[in-house]
C-alpha cells in the first residue's frame, strides 16, 4: 500500500494534495520524521562535500515522497530537534505551525496521537540541536513549513513564511542553497497564485531573477524565469512575457527537467497566442513528451493546448489521444470540440463552444477557440469539395450553415486562394467545381515529412550527446588492475610448462 | 506614474520633440527600469541617441537608464561604459546589486588595463574609470577596509595606494603582513612583486615595532644583503630580546639555504663590526673555525683540525672572555654559517634514528646479488634510510655483499656513504679518507671509489661547501680520469651550490670542453649548480656548446644544468624557455621542460602550466612528454591540492611515459603531505601494466607518504614487501619497490621532504635536489641527490647560548600512537619469503635455494663473527666495534631496537603499546626538546605556558629561539653536552698525531655513539607519552 501512496504523490501535481494526513494504520515504509532526519544528514553531507546537485535532489525527492503523510507535529518535532530553540527562525516557524498543529490535533483522535507525540518528544530529546545550524538546514525548515502551510490551505501564513525565507536567503551567497531556494520561490509563487495576488510579487521575482543570473545560480534563474512567465501569463500579459523570455539570459543546458518542461509549455502558449502555431506545436509536443508520467495535471494542461494548436493548424488529433485513462475525464470538452471541427459542422461547433464556455474560460483557451471557427468552416469546405466534383454555392452555404450565398462565395474564393481547397468557382453558374485530388506521393510532401522526422531524431541524438558525461572512474586505468595478475599467471604457466618438460625428459 | 503592467506609453514619450517630455519619460524609466527592462531594451537605441545628443540637457540620466538596461541584459561592458557616462548620477556608495556589479566590473576593467599598461601594452585608461577607482579607495579608507584596499592596489599595481593603505591603517603591522602574504602568493609578475617587497620593507621600517623577521625575509627575496646585515647588526647591539630575534632570523635565513646570500651577509657584518673589536676576536682559535665559511683560504689551509672544532664553537665562544657584543656577534656568525643548525639536526637524527635494519636485511636476503640493479637499489635504500644519522652499521655488517658493487655501482655505493653522513661537515674528510688519495693527484685502488668519495663530500657539505671546495677543485684539476672528474664536478657543484664561483666555473668548463661524455655530463650539471638561480649570461655559451657536441650525455647534462641556472627566474627565463622548447633536438626540449618547471617552481603560473600540458600531449618524443608532465609537479608545488586534479587525465594516458610523469609530478608536488587525492591517483598506477610506471608510482607514493602516520603508510609498506621478493615482477618494478622502501623510512624515519621552509617559501637546494633525483632515469648515481631535499621533522628549542636546553617541552595535542614510529618488522617474514619460491622451482633450482637459505641464515645468525673479522681486516678499533654486532644480534632476536641509543624511547613506546590495549590512550602528551614533529602533527603542537623557557615565536617546526624567563633559577642542563668532551678529544687526537691515525678515530666517531671503553651513558632524554 505504501508503495502506491508514493507513486501517487511523487512531485508536481499540486491539485492532488487534497488528502492531508490519513491516520496510518498499516505499518508504513518509513516514519516521516525519520525521513526528515535522514534528509538532515544528507544536507550536512552535501554541504560538507560542496555538492550542489544530486544530494539535494534526493532530499527533495524524499521530502515529496512523505509529503502526504507529513503532519504538523512531525515538522514541529523536526524543527525543535534541528534548530536551537533560541534562534529566530525556529520561533517564527513554530509560531506559524502552531495553529495548523492545533487543528490537526482536533481532527485526529487525541488518544491515537498521544502515543506518537510522546514518542516524538522522546526523539526530540535524544537529539540535541546544534548551536549554529547550517543555513541550508534553516532553509530546509522554511521549506517544510511553507509546504505544510500550503497543503493546509493557510496561504496567507505561507506567504508570510516565504517572504521571511526570502529575507533570510538574501543574507547568504552560497551555491549549496540554490536548489532549496529555487523550491522556496516556487512555493512563494504558488501561495500568491492561490490568493490571486501574483502581480504583487512580480517585481520581487524580477529582482531575484537578476540576482540569480549574476551569481550563476542556474537552477534559481531557470525556476524564476518560469515563475515570471507564469506570472505574466496569469494576467494575460503575453507580450510582456515574450519580451522577457526573449531578453532574459538562459543557461545553454537546462539543469532541471521539470523546469525545462514548464518553460516549453509557457513558450508554447505564448507562441499559440501569437499565432505561430507550428512553433507552438513543437514546444508543446516536446513538453508533453518530457513531462514525467506522474505529473498528471501538467500533462492535462499541455494536452489541452496541444489539441487546440493542432486543430488551428488544420490537423485532427487521433482519437486515442483523448482516451488515455488518466487524461480522458479532463479532455472531454476538447474531444467534443475536435469532433465538431473534424465534421466541419458550424452548428455543432457553436453548441460545444457555448456548452463548455466556462471550462474554456477557466483554461484560458477561450480566445483560441474563437479563432477555431474559421478552421471549422474550412474543414467543412474541404469535406464538401472532396465529396462533390461540382456543387452549387447555395448548397455549400446550406451545408456549412452560412446564411448568405455571396459570403459563401467569398469564403470559398479565399479558401481556394490560400490553398485550403483546390477548385474553381463558376460565378455565372453559381457553382464550385472541385479539382481532382492530386497524388500526394508525387509532391514533395512526403520528403518534407521525412525531413521533419529526421531533423527531430538528429535533435534528440545531439541533445543526448551534449548531456553525456564521463564517469568518475577512469577508463584506461581499470585495465591495469588485471594486467599484473595476468602477467604473473602467464609466468607461472610458463614455469609449470618448463617443469613438465623436464619431467618428460 | 508608469502603468502597472507596461512601460509602452512612457517609451512613446521618448519620440516627442519636447525636452521636458523626454526628461519626464527618462525619470519614469529610471524608476521602473527594474520591472520593464525587457520592454525598454527594444527602445534602447532611442535612449542611446539621447545620450549622444550634445544638446540634450539630461544626457547623464539617459546614460544611467541605458546602463541599467544593459546591466539587466547581461552586457556588463556596455553597462559600465554608460555608467561612466552617467557621471555623478552613478552613485558609488549605493549598496544595490546594480551598483555593486558595475563596480566589480569597473575594478576588473581597471586592473586589466593597468596590467596591460605595465606590460608595455598600448592601453589607454579612461579618466572617469580612474576617478571611480579612486573613489572606491577613498571609501575603503573611510570604512576601515584596509585589506580590501591593499588587494585592489596590488591587483591594479598601484604602489602609491598600497603605501597609503598601510600608512592610514590603524594597525599597520597587520596590513603589512597581509600585503606581504598576498604579494607572495598572488602577484604573478616577479618584477612587480619585487617592487612591492621593496615598498613593504620601507614601510615596515617606518612602523614603531617592525617585524624584523618579515623584513629580512623580504630582503632575502630581493637579495639585499647590505640591508639585512645592517638590521641584524642593529638587533645584535640591542637588548637581549633583540639579540634572540637576530638569532631566530639567522636560523630562518639558513633554513632557506641560499649559500651565496649568507656569505654576503657575513662579509657585510664583518665590515660593519668595529675594527678594534674584530681584531681580538680573530686570534681566538674556535672563532677561526667558524669564520672558515667566508674566508675561503683559511679552512682548507688548516685542513682537518679546524673542521672538527666547529661543533664545539658555540660553547667555546660563550666561555671565552669577550665583550658581550663580540660574543653575540661571534655566536651569530656561527648560526649564519649553518654550523649550529647542521650540528643540532645531525644530533637529532643520530639519536632518534629508528631505521629498521630488519627491513634492509629482508631486502638483501631476497634480492639476488647477481642482479646489479636491485643490488644498487638496496644500497641506495640503506643510504637514504640512514641519511644524516651517521649509522653505517648495515654496510659494515655486509662488506662482502657490498663488494659485489663494481664500477659505477661502486661509485654510487661510496656516494651513499656521503648521504649517511650528510651534515657531518666536521668529520667529512676523515670519513672519506680511506677512499681518497692521501695527496691530491695521488692514486687510489679504484677511480670509481675515489670519484664516488668526491661526490660524497659534496653531498655531506650540501650548500655549505667552503670546507671542501679547495679539495674538490684540486682533485678536479689533478686528474684526467673521467670517473674522478665526474665525481669531482658533481661534488663541487653540490657543495658550492649557487655561489657563482668564477674560479670553479672556469675549471669545470675546461672539463666540459674536453668533450668527454662521462665527465662532460657531470660538468654540465655542475655548472648549473654553481650558478643556480642566477640566470647568468654564461647560459647562452653553454647552450651553444650543447649544439656543438655529439654526446647525448653532455647535451642532457647541459640542458638540465641550464634549468638549474634559471631556477625561480619566472618571466626572466622566458627567452631561454622559448628557445629551448623550439629546438629540434629532443634532449634540449627535454631540458626546456625542466627550465619551465624550475623557473616557475611553486608559482602555479597558468601560462607555464598551459605550456607544459601542451608539450605533454603534443610532443613527438616520449622523453619530452614525460618531462613535461613531471615538471607540472614543480610548478604546482605551492598548491599540492591542485596537482592530482590537473594530472588525473594524464595519469590515464595510453602513453606509459606520460603516466610515469604524472606519477612523479604528484609525488613531487605532494611530497610529504600524505594527501588522500594523491594517494588515490597513485594507487592504480602502482598496479600499472608497464614496469617503469609501477616504479615511478612506487617512488612517488613513498615521496607522498614519507613521515606520515604509520596507518597511512602501511598499505604501501605491505605492497613493497610483496614486490621486492616476487620473482614474477619485473626488475624495474622491484628496483622501484626497494627505492621506495628507502624513501619511506628516510633519515631513520625522522625526516620529510621539505620543499618549503617554515616561512612558506621554497628551499632552492631541496627543489634542485629533487630535480636532479628525477635524472636517475638516465644516470643512476644521481638518485642520491634526493638527500639534498631532506629536512628533519624536528622542533629544536635553542636558548641564547645557542644550545638546546633539556628542560624545554612542547605539548602534542593528539594520541601518542597517532604519529608513533612503525613497529619493527618480525624476523619470521624472511623465512616465509625464502620458503615460498622453493615450492615452485624445479629440483635443481630447489637445491640452489637450499644453499641460498643456508647462506642467508649464516649471514643473519652468525654475522657477529664474520663482522668481527671484517672489522679487524679494516683495522678499525675493536674495542668500539665489539658491542655493535651484539646489538645487531639482539635486534634480530627480539625484533626490537632495545639496544644502544633510543633504548628508553623504545621501552616507553613498548609500554605505550601495552597500555593501549588495557587503558584508553591519553589524548595529548608532552615531547622533550628536540621534539620529533611529523609534518601532519604540526597542527597539534602547542607550547605550555609556565615553563622556564618560552619560545619567542610559536613555530611548530624547525628552530625556535627560547627566552630564559628565570635566569636566576641556576645552571641549565643542555642536550648533547656530555658528548662534547669525547668529540673534542677525538678531534684533538688527530690534530696532535699524524694523519694516519685519523682513520680509526673516524670509524669510532662515525658510529655516533660515545667513544671509549666505558659502557654507553644513559640517554639524556626520554620519550614519555603521557
Amino acid at each position: 500500500m505504501g508503495k502506491e501512496v508514493d507513486m501517487k504523490d511523487a512531485p508536481a501535481d499540486e491539485k492532488a494534495k487534497e488528502a492531508e494526513k490519513q491516520p496510518v494504520a498499516v505499518p508504513e515504509p518509513a516514519k516521516p520524521l525519520a525521513v526528515l532526519r535522514s534528509n538532515l544528514r544528507l544536507i550536512n553531507n552535501a554541504v560538507a562535500q560542496k555538492e550542489t546537485r544530486t544530494l539535494f535532489g534526493r532530499v527533495l525527492r524524499q521530502t515529496a515522497a512523505v509529503r502526504n503523510r507529513l503532519s504538523a507535529r512531525d515538522v514541529q518535532a523536526f524543527l525543535t530537534s534541528s534548530l536551537p530553540a533560541s534562534s529566530s527562525v525556529a520561533q517564527q516557524l513554530l509560531g506559524a505551525l502552531k495553529q495548523l498543529a492545533d487543528s490537526a490535533m482536533d481532527a485526529d483522535g487525541a488518544a491515537a496521537n498521544g502515543v506518537a507525540a510522546e514518542e516524538r518528544d522522546a526523539d526530540a530529546a535524544a537529539v540535541s540541536p546544534p548551536a549554529a545550524p547550517l543555513p541550508e538546514v534553516e532553509v530546509y525548515c522554511y521549506l517544510l513549513t511553507i509546504m505544510l502551510l500550503i497543503d493546509g490551505k493557510q496561504y496567507e501564513q505561507a506567504q508570510a513564511a516565504a517572504a521571511a525565507a526570502l529575507a533570510h536567503l538574501a543574507s547568504f551567497n552560497r551555491r549549496t542553497l540554490d536548489v532549496l531556494a529555487a523550491r522556496i520561490y516556487g512555493y512563494l509563487s504558488l501561495a500568491h497564485e492561490r490568493t490571486g495576488s501574483l502581480a504583487s510579487i512580480r517585481s520581487a521575482l524580477l529582482g531575484l531573477h537578476r540576482t540569480a543570473v549574476l551569481r550563476h545560480d542556474d537552477v534559481g534563474a531557470e525556476t524564476l524565469l518560469n515563475l515570471l512567465l507564469r506570472n505574466y501569463l496569469a494576467d494575460n500579459l503575453y507580450d510582456q512575457a515574450e519580451r522577457l523570455r526573449a531578453k532574459a539570459q538562459r543557461p545553454d543546458t537546462s539543469r532541471s527537467m521539470q523546469q525545462a518542461c514548464r518553460y516549453l509549455y509557457y513558450l508554447g502558449r505564448i507562441r499559440a497566442v501569437q499565432q505561430e502555431y507550428s512553433e507552438a506545436k513543437d514546444c508543446l509536443q516536446q513538453a508533453a513528451r518530457k513531462a514525467p508520467t506522474s505529473a498528471n495535471g501538467f500533462r492535462v494542461c499541455v494536452q489541452k493546448w496541444l489539441v487546440l494548436v493542432r486543430l488551428l493548424l488544420g490537423e485532427v488529433p487521433d482519437r486515442t489521444e483523448f482516451t488515455a485513462p488518466d487524461l480522458a475525464p479532463h479532455l472531454v470538452p476538447y474531444f467534443n470540440l475536435t469532433q465538431a471541427v473534424r465534421g466541419g459542422d458550424l452548428a455543432a461547433f457553436s453548441a460545444v463552444a457555448s456548452a463548455h464556455e466556462s471550462v474554456f474560460r477557466c483554461d484560458r483557451t477561450h480566445n483560441l477557440i474563437v479563432r477555431l471557427r474559421h478552421n471549422v468552416i474550412r474543414a467543412g469546405l474541404r469535406r464538401t469539395s472532396l465529396a462533390y466534383s461540382r456543387i452549387s454555392l447555395a448548397d455549400v452555404a446550406a451545408k456549412l450553415g452560412l446564411s448568405s450565398v455571396t459570403d459563401t462565395e467569398s469564403i470559398v474564393a479565399k479558401a481556394i486562394r490560400d490553398g485550403g481547397i483546390e477548385g474553381l468557382i463558376r460565378h455565372e453558374e453559381g457553382t464550385l467545381e472541385a479539382a481532382r485530388p492530386t497524388d500526394m506521393y508525387a509532391t514533395s510532401e512526403p520528403q518534407a515529412a521525412f525531413h521533419a522526422r529526421i531533423a527531430f531524431c538528429m535533435d534528440v541524438h545531439n541533445e543526448a550527446v551534449k548531456a553525456m558525461r564521463y564517469g568518475a572512474g577512469g577508463g584506461a586505468v581499470k585495465e591495469f588492475e588485471d594486467a599484473t595478475a595476468l602477467r604473473e599467471r602467464q609466468e607461472e604457466e610458463l614455469l609449470a610448462a618448463l617443469e613438465e618438460m623436464e619431467e618428460d625428459d | 506614474m508608469a502603468g502597472p503592467t507596461s512601460a509602452a506609453h512612457v517609451l512613446a514619450l521618448l519620440d516627442e520633440d519636447e525636452d521636458s517630455l523626454k526628461l519626464y519619460a527618462l525619470q519614469q524609466l529610471d524608476r521602473s527600469v527594474h520591472d520593464f527592462w525587457f520592454q525598454i531594451s527594444s527602445s534602447i537605441a532611442a535612449i542611446e541617441a539621447l545620450y549622444e545628443d550634445e544638446e540634450f540637457s539630461h544626457r547623464e540620466l539617459a546614460a544611467l537608464v541605458a546602463s541599467k538596461v544593459f546591466y539587466h541584459l547581461g552586457d556588463l561592458d556596455d553597462a559600465l561604459s554608460y555608467a561612466l557616462g552617467a557621471g555623478s548620477l552613478f552613485d558609488v556608495a549605493s549598496t544595490s546589486e546594480y551598483v555593486q556589479t558595475i563596480l566589480a566590473r569597473c575594478i576588473d576593467t581597471y586592473v586589466g588595463q593597468r596590467v596591460q599598461q605595465a606590460e608595455g601594452g598600448e592601453a589607454s585608461l579612461d579618466p572617469r574609470l580612474v576617478a571611480i577607482v579612486e573613489r572606491l579607495f577613498e571609501r575603503c579608507y573611510t570604512d576601515g577596509q584596509y585589506e580590501q584596499a591593499v588587494g585592489i592596489a596590488l591587483e591594479s599595481r598601484r604602489l602609491d595606494q598600497l603605501e597609503r593603505a598601510v600608512s592610514s591603517s590603524q594597525e599597520p603591522e597587520r596590513t603589512l603582513k597581509y600585503a606581504l602574504g598576498v604579494s607572495q602568493k598572488l602577484v604573478v609578475s616577479r618584477e612587480f612583486r619585487n617592487q612591492v617587497l621593496r615598498l613593504v620593507v620601507r614601510l615596515y621600517e617606518a612602523v614603531p615595532q617592525p617585524d624584523h623577521a618579515a623584513i629580512c625575509q623580504c630582503l632575502m627575496f630581493l637579495d639585499d644583503a647590505d640591508e639585512v646585515a645592517t638590521i641584524l647588526f642593529r638587533l645584535l647591539g640591542g637588548s637581549d630580546d633583540e639579540a634572540l630575534m637576530a638569532y631566530q632570523i639567522a636560523f630562518d635565513l639558513v633554513d632557506a639555504e641560499l649559500q651565496a646570500f649568507m656569505i654576503k651577509v657575513t662579509t657585510k657584518l664583518d665590515a660593519l663590526a668595529p675594527k678594534p673589536a674584530a681584531a681580538p676576536a680573530a686570534p681566538a682559535a674556535p672563532v677561526e673555525g667558524v669564520e672558515g665559511m667566508d674566508t675561503d683560504q683559511a679552512a682548507p689551509a688548516e685542513g682537518a683540525p679546524a673542521a672538527p672544532a666547529e661543533p664545539a664553537a658555540p660553547a667555546a665562544i660563550a666561555e671565552a672572555d669577550l665583550s658581550p657584543f663580540e660574543k653575540r656577534l661571534a655566536l651569530f656568525k656561527s648560526v649564519l654559517s649553518g654550523v649550529v643548525s647542521i650540528e643540532l639536526e645531525r644530533q637529532f637524527l643520530a639519536r632518534h634514528n629508528h631505521a629498521d635494519l630488519q627491513i634492509l636485511k629482508n631486502i638483501r636476503a631476497t634480492v639476488e646479488p647477481r642482479n646489479s640493479v636491485c643490488h644498487s637499489a638496496t644500497v641506495f635504500a640503506n643510504s637514504l634510510m640512514h641519511c644524516g644519522t651517521t649509522v653505517d652499521a648495515f654496510l659494515r655488517e655486509n662488506l662482502d655483499w657490498l663488494k659485489k658493487a663494481t664500477n659505477w655501482a661502486k661509485f654510487s655505493a661510496t656516494a651513499g656513504l656521503g648521504v649517511i653522513h650528510r651534515g657531518n661537515v666536521g668529520k667529512s674528510r676523515t670519513i672519506m679518507a680511506p677512499y681518497l688519495p692521501s695527496a691530491p693527484g695521488g692514486s687510489t685502488p679504484s677511480a670509481y671509489s675515489e670519484g664516488g668519495a668526491l661526490y660524497a663530500l659534496g653531498l655531506i657539505h650540501t650548500s655549505h661547501g667552503a670546507g671542501v671546495r679547495q679539495l674538490l677543485l684540486e682533485s678536479l684539476r689533478g686528474s684526467q680520469h673521467e670517473v674522478i672528474q665526474h665525481g669531482a664536478c658533481l661534488g663541487l657543484g653540490i657543495a658550492a651550490l649557487g655561489t657563482e664561483d668564477e674560479e670553479a666555473f672556469e675549471d669545470v668548463k675546461n672539463v666540459l670542453y674536453m668533450d668527454n661524455a662521462v665527465a662532460g655530463e657531470a660538468a654540465g650539471l655542475s655548472l648549473g649548480l654553481l650558478y643556480a638561480g642566477s640566470g647568468t649570461d654564461k647560459a647562452a655559451e653553454l647552450l651553444a656548446y650543447a649544439h656543438e657536441t655529439q654526446h647525448e650525455k653532455i647535451i642532457r647534462g647541459v640542458a638540465v644544468g641550464l634549468a638549474l641556472v634559471h631556477y625561480g627566474r619566472e618571466e626572466a627565463a622566458e627567452g631561454m624557455i622559448e628557445q629551448m622548447t623550439r629546438e629540434l633536438d629532443p634532449i634540449l626540449r627535454y631540458g626546456g621542460m625542466f627550465v619551465t618547471g624550475l623557473a616557475y617552481c611553486g608559482t602555479s603560473n597558468n601560462a607555464a602550466i598551459q605550456r607544459l600540458l601542451h608539450f605533454a600531449v603534443s610532443d613527438v618524443a616520449n622523453d619530452v612528454r614525460r618531462a613535461a608532465v613531471l615538471n607540472l609537479g614543480f610548478v604546482l608545488a605551492s598548491s599540492p591540492e591542485q596537482c592530482p586534479k590537473i594530472v588525473s587525465l594524464l595519469a590515464e594516458s595510453y602513453n606509459p611515459h606520460v603516466r610515469y610523469g604524472a606519477a612523479m609530478a604528484v609525488g613531487m608536488a605532494c611530497a610529504g603531505t600524505g594527501m588522500r587525492e594523491a594517494v588515490a591517483l597513485l594507487e592504480p598506477l602502482i598496479k600499472d601494466s608497464v614496469d617503469f610506471v609501477q616504479q615511478g608510482a612506487l617512488i612517488a607514493m613513498a615521496l607522498v607518504l614519507v613521515a606520515q602516520p604509520e596507518a597511512r603508510a602501511k598499505p604501501l609498506r605491505d605492497h613493497i614487501n610483496r614486490l621486492y621478493g616476487s620473482k614474477t615482477s619485473e626488475v624495474m618494478t622491484r628496483m622501484g619497490a626497494v627505492m621506495a622502501a628507502g624513501i619511506l623510512d628516510a633519515g631513520g624515519r625522522n625526516v620529510t621532504l621539505g620543499l618549503r621552509a617554515g616561512s612558506g617559501h621554497f628551499r632552492r637546494t631541496a627543489v634542485i635536489g629533487l630535480a636532479l633525483f628525477t635524472q636517475y632515469w638516465y644516470w643512476y648515481p644521481l638518485s642520491y641527490c634526493i638527500s639534498m631535499a631532506v629536512q628533519p621533522c624536528a622542533l629544536i628549542g635553542v636558548d641564547a647560548s645557542l644550545r638546546a636546553p633539556k628542560g624545554f617541552q612542547v605539548v602534542s595535542d593528539c594520541r601518542p600512537s597517532q604519529f608513533a614510529y612503525a613497529p619493527p618488522v618480525k624476523v619470521e617474514d624472511k623465512k616465509d619469503k625464502l620458503k615460498l619460491p622453493t615450492a615452485v622451482l624445479s629440483t635443481t633450482a630447489r637445491a640452489k635455494a637450499r644453499a641460498a637459505k643456508k647462506k642467508g641464515k649464516d649471514a643473519a645468525g652468525g654475522g657477529g663473527g664474520g663482522d668481527k673479522d671484517a672489522a679487524a681486516a679494516t683495522g678499525t678499533a675493536e674495542a668500539m666495534d665489539t658491542d655493535k654486532p651484539e646489538a645487531a644480534d639482539k635486534e634480530a632476536a627480539e625484533g626490537t631496537t632495545a639496544a644502544g641509543e633510543g633504548e628508553a624511547a623504545a621501552a616507553v613506546e613498548g609500554d605505550g603499546k601495552k597500555k593501549e590495549k588495557a587503558v584508553e590512550e591519553p589524548s595529548s602528551y608532552t615531547v622533550d626538546n628536540p621534539a620529533r614533529v611529523a609534518p601532519s602533527q604540526r597542527k597539534y603542537i602547542s607550547f605550555p605556558s609556565g615553563q622556564r623557557f618560552q619560545p619567542i615565536r610559536a613555530a611548530p617546526s624547525g628552530f625556535v629561539l627560547l627566552k630564559d624567563t628565570q635566569p636566576e633559577a641556576g645552571e641549565v642542563d643542555y642536550l648533547f653536552e656530555e658528548e662534547k668532551p669525547a668529540a673534542a678529544s677525538a678531534a684533538a687526537a688527530p690534530a696532535a698525531a699524524d694523519g694516519a691515525t685519523a682513520a680509526p678515530a673516524a670509524g669510532g666517531a662515525a658510529a655516533a655513539s660515545p667513544a671509549g671503553d666505558e659502557p654507553p651513558p644513559p640517554e639524556p632524554f626520554e620519550y614519555i607519552p603521557s
